[in-house]
């Protein structure tokens, strides 16, 4: 316990540029979650709507695939595509990557990251659209059919906007969750906020000292954690909000999507 | 497609105990996650204000924090600090404590779905406290929270991957697909079976927890 409470180790964050370096790195992560939340609303998209297809090879493919990639840990499919991916793919990628990208981004890991936090989270994302759209009432669909509106049209302008406005508030809370994640890619070598810890708390070759004390390794990584709170406190402020927001609006509730953590914390907060 | 086969024959004993030890570390720290969970549930629903905040500190910490923060704090944070915990001690620890907030979160929420009418009802028909959490109270609030924990039981599998990724000494189903595959250099053959195994735990559990939803649904 006196470890835990010894000032010093607490002031040593503030030494020198350790605690720069460590923002700087909490700053990758987030625009990682961010650049692939908006990769995974899109390919999530296509691929709730390839599902609720009603040519049955194509929905059954896409069931499939949602099902598998989203039932599979995460960590588990960054690895795979780690060790999976052609050498020369990874390399045409760091060739191709844009500059504005951060510093992180143009490793040779990182299509490996961004893919498989992508093939996860579009997977996940699919399903909870699919929850949305299918929170409907039957009659909408029908009613613009009535209407003469031919498939595409109705879906465009009838049940996709009142069925993705439902999944709103999962979505800010699976970005949560996104969030969270982006800390695995660390075990695939990003050079992302955990990796920063590690670099910063390393017992050799460190540039990182201040104070003449130990890296405290411990304290580094609760002050790491605490980045992660304030930030996804402040968006699952505003899931709730929203959350509530849309239920007073509709008086309904969506469908319920199984194997997510925050599915659960989504649904307390209303109760 | 004869590799595939041939790897599962020939490492069939080192994939059954990594799944194992997955099925082990989702054991513990469910149970960690249940003891911890219904406690700080606890202190969310009892009247107390000073006790009320700090179940509330406590989902709100657990769950916004990346849960390989928490691996890492429990078992190398610790050991840095003096404490010497065994490895799989940490990674369940880590993962019961970041799941018990949820637990948390879901018993609380079945508590009060039952109607403060319902109590005040079984309270003035002459039940006492105990009789009416016993009667009235828990039953319901036991059917509304088995399929929230299933949920859980789901994620918790997936997350169960992140302890043996960090930890070297928990050797569950994904580090032994690597390891695997550092001896046959056949990645998708390893991870293939491996992903096999995951599937089948999480595709099992989502079906029992689909049938129990239907089955424990209350109609109000």
């Amino acid at each position: 316990m006196t470890y835990l409470f010894d000032p010093d180790h607490w002031r040593w964050l503030g030494a020198g540029k350790n605690l720069e370096f460590l923002l700087g790195r909490f700053l990758v992560n987030l625009e990682i979650a961010v650049i692939c939340m908006i990769l995974s609303l899109i390919v999530g998209l296509f691929l709730a709507l390839a599902r609720l297809s009603k040519n049955r090879a194509v929905s059954v493919v896409a069931g499939t695939w949602i099902d598998v990639w989203r039932n599979l840990p995460l960590i588990f499919i960054l690895l795979y595509g780690l060790l999976s991916l052609p050498e020369n793919l990874a390399e045409a990628w760091v060739r191709a990557v844009p500059d504005f990208f951060p510093n992180a981004l143009q490793s040779r890991f990182a299509l490996a990251g961004i893919l498989g936090l992508t093939v996860y989270n579009s997977a996940v994302l699919a399903e909870i659209m699919r929850a949305g759209i299918k929170s409907l009432e039957r009659g909408q669909g029908e009613a613009a059919a009535a209407l003469g509106l031919p498939y595409w049209r109705s879906m465009r302008l009838i049940i996709l906007p009142q069925g993705l406005r439902r999944m709103v508030p999962a979505t800010v809370s699976q970005l949560i969750t996104l969030n969270k994640d982006t800390t695995l890619l660390f075990i695939i070598n990003i050079q992302e906020v955990m990796k920063g810890g590690r670099i910063v708390t390393a017992t050799s070759d460190n540039p990182f000292v201040g104070l003449n004390v130990e890296a405290p390794l411990l304290q580094v990584f609760v002050f790491i954690g605490g980045l992660f709170v304030v930030v996804n406190l402040a968006l699952s402020r505003l899931s709730r909000r929203l959350e509530i927001r849309e239920r007073a609006r509709t008086g309904t509730t969506t469908e319920k999507v199984s194997g997510l953590e925050d599915q659960v914390a989504l649904e307390s907060d209303v109760a | 497609m004869g590799d595939f086969w041939e790897v599962l024959v020939r490492y069939l004993p080192d994939f059954a105990s990594g799944f194992f030890v997955t099925c082990q570390l989702v054991a513990v720290s469910f149970l960690i996650a249940m003891g911890v969970g219904t406690l700080v549930a606890a202190l969310r629903v009892q009247p107390l204000r000073g006790l009320k905040l700090v179940g509330g500190i406590y989902v709100e910490i657990f769950r916004n924090v990346p849960l390989l923060v928490l691996v890492i704090i429990f078992a190398a944070g610790l050991r840095r600090a003096g404490f010497d915990i065994p490895p799989f001690a940490a990674g369940t620890a880590a993962l019961g404590l970041y799941t018990a907030a949820y637990v948390a979160e879901s018993i609380r929420s079945g508590v009060f779905a039952v109607g403060q009418g319902q109590i005040e009802a079984s309270l003035s028909l002459g039940f006492t406290y105990p009789q009416t959490l016993r009667r009235i109270v828990l039953p319901q609030a036991l059917r509304t929270v088995i399929p929230p924990l299933g949920n859980l039981i789901i994620a918790m599998i997936k997350n169960s991957a992140v302890i043996g990724a960090t930890l070297s000494l928990a050797q569950d189903l994904l580090k032994e697909a690597r390891l695997i595959n550092n001896k046959t250099n056949l990645t998708n053959e390893s991870f293939f079976w491996a992903a096999v195994g995951y599937l089948l735990l999480t595709v099992t559990a989502t079906i029992i927890v689909r049938r129990l939803e239907t089955k424990l649904a209350i109609r109000r």
